[in-house]
């Protein structure tokens, strides 16, 4: 079938602003916009610029805006979006060119996280692992299914109004550590999340639960964060 | 394995001012919930069987103050000028501004992201209101 997709192009050392260039290529109605977006740099525009790593749906390299919803290209097949299809950048972050964002402000953001485990406790007796019970590690289970694609992020109108806002992602990645039992940073995240830019700007909008392509229930995660800050309750 | 429940004591909380304000806003909320219905149960209770339509009864309900209500075929309105309904009537209205001022506060913080900015809408805000609390309870007492 032949698809008609249409290209945010953005080169800094040439461009005022961004325009959009639409190509033609054929292309099986099982192939993934990524294939699109492979057949037209490498046969259509080799100038054009893209992120993806993996191309299945794990590195979170390629999202962006298809069709006006933020996915990850790699994930997405033509059947499920039609023969016309635009694609541009996620919002909400620079554009560095074409369908790349610069990714530091999502990235500052993660880091205020603390997104590692903090526990200065010493091990136990045995000196090997400190061990979880199955409903313990069910508790935090869909947060560590993140995989930092920003899609979420960049999806939600809090972040766009301000990068300063931690955003969804951030925060999921708050309540991953914070609800593990082998954790002992709680205090430091919860006062990290009170500050203006942190749980406070979820306005509970959903774009964020919609956009991830891991089906983690974001707004649900957030509004756990804010109960844990109301309530104590870490379990 | 840990398995003692894990709860934070509540100076460990993050119970900062933005925490506090999120957490008035949604109490608040449940509060209106509450003062519209004494308001409805207080007009049917005084005789908006008979004497009011459904519309006449949200209006005392949202604003019950005899000020307000003058021109509604109720008989006899005084009961509302107790010290009861101004106080309901008072802390309704306390509990609105409060909602309402932080409410647009928080709208206002999507788009000014400068601390300065911030600074400026919140002082004009809580001026507004601080001006608007007076008037409000005036009528309330006074009308």
């Amino acid at each position: 079938m032949e698809v008609t997709i249409k290209i945010f192009r953005y080169n800094p050392e040439k461009d005022k602003r961004g325009h959009y260039e639409t190509y033609k290529v054929e292309a099986h109605e099982n192939d993934r916009v990524l294939d699109v977006l492979e057949l037209v740099k490498g046969h259509k525009d080799g100038t054009l610029s893209f992120r993806r790593s993996c191309a299945h749906g794990v590195c979170g390299s390629d999202a962006m805006r298809i069709n006006g919803r933020n996915m990850l290209a790699c994930k997405t097949l033509i059947r499920d979006v039609g023969a016309n299809i635009t694609v541009e950048p996620i919002m909400g972050l620079k554009v560095a060119k074409d369908l790349i964002v610069d990714m530091n402000p999502f990235f500052d953001n993660y880091k205020k996280m603390l997104p590692y485990l903090i526990n200065d406790n010493p091990l136990p007796a045995d000196g090997k692992e400190r061990l979880q019970s199955p409903e313990q590690r069910a508790r935090f289970d869909e947060s560590t299914k993140c995989i930092l694609c920003a899609a979420c992020t960049t999806s939600c109108p809090s972040f766009w109004a301000s990068d300063e806002y931690y955003g969804p992602a951030a925060l999921v990645t708050a309540h991953r550590f914070i609800f593990d039992s082998r954790d002992e940073g709680a205090e430091q995240r919860l006062h990290v999340l009170s500050e203006t830019n942190g749980t406070a700007r979820c306005h509970t909008a959903y774009n964020c639960t919609e956009a991830c392509p891991r089906d983690i229930q974001i707004t649900k995660a957030i509004g756990e964060l804010k109960m844990a800050m109301v309530t104590g309750k870490i379990d | 394995m840990q398995t003692k429940a894990r709860t934070l004591p509540l100076s460990k909380r993050g119970m900062s001012f933005e925490t506090v304000m999120w957490l008035f806003t949604r109490l608040t909320a449940l509060a209106m919930y509450g003062f519209i219905f004494i308001g409805i149960v207080g007009a049917f209770v005084m005789g908006a069987q008979n004497d009011m339509s459904f519309v006449e009864v949200l209006r005392w309900a949202l604003m019950p103050n005899t000020g307000h209500v003058t021109y509604t075929n109720v008989p006899e309105i005084s009961p509302y000028a107790s010290m009861f309904w101004k106080s309901v009537a008072s802390l309704f209205f306390l509990t609105a501004a409060g909602h309402g001022v932080h409410g647009v506060v928080v709208i206002l913080d999507d788009y000014f992201a400068k601390p300065s900015q911030r600074k400026w809408i919140r002082f004009w805000n809580i001026s507004i209101v601080a001006v608007i609390i007076p008037i409000g309870i005036y009528v309330i007492w006074m009308g």
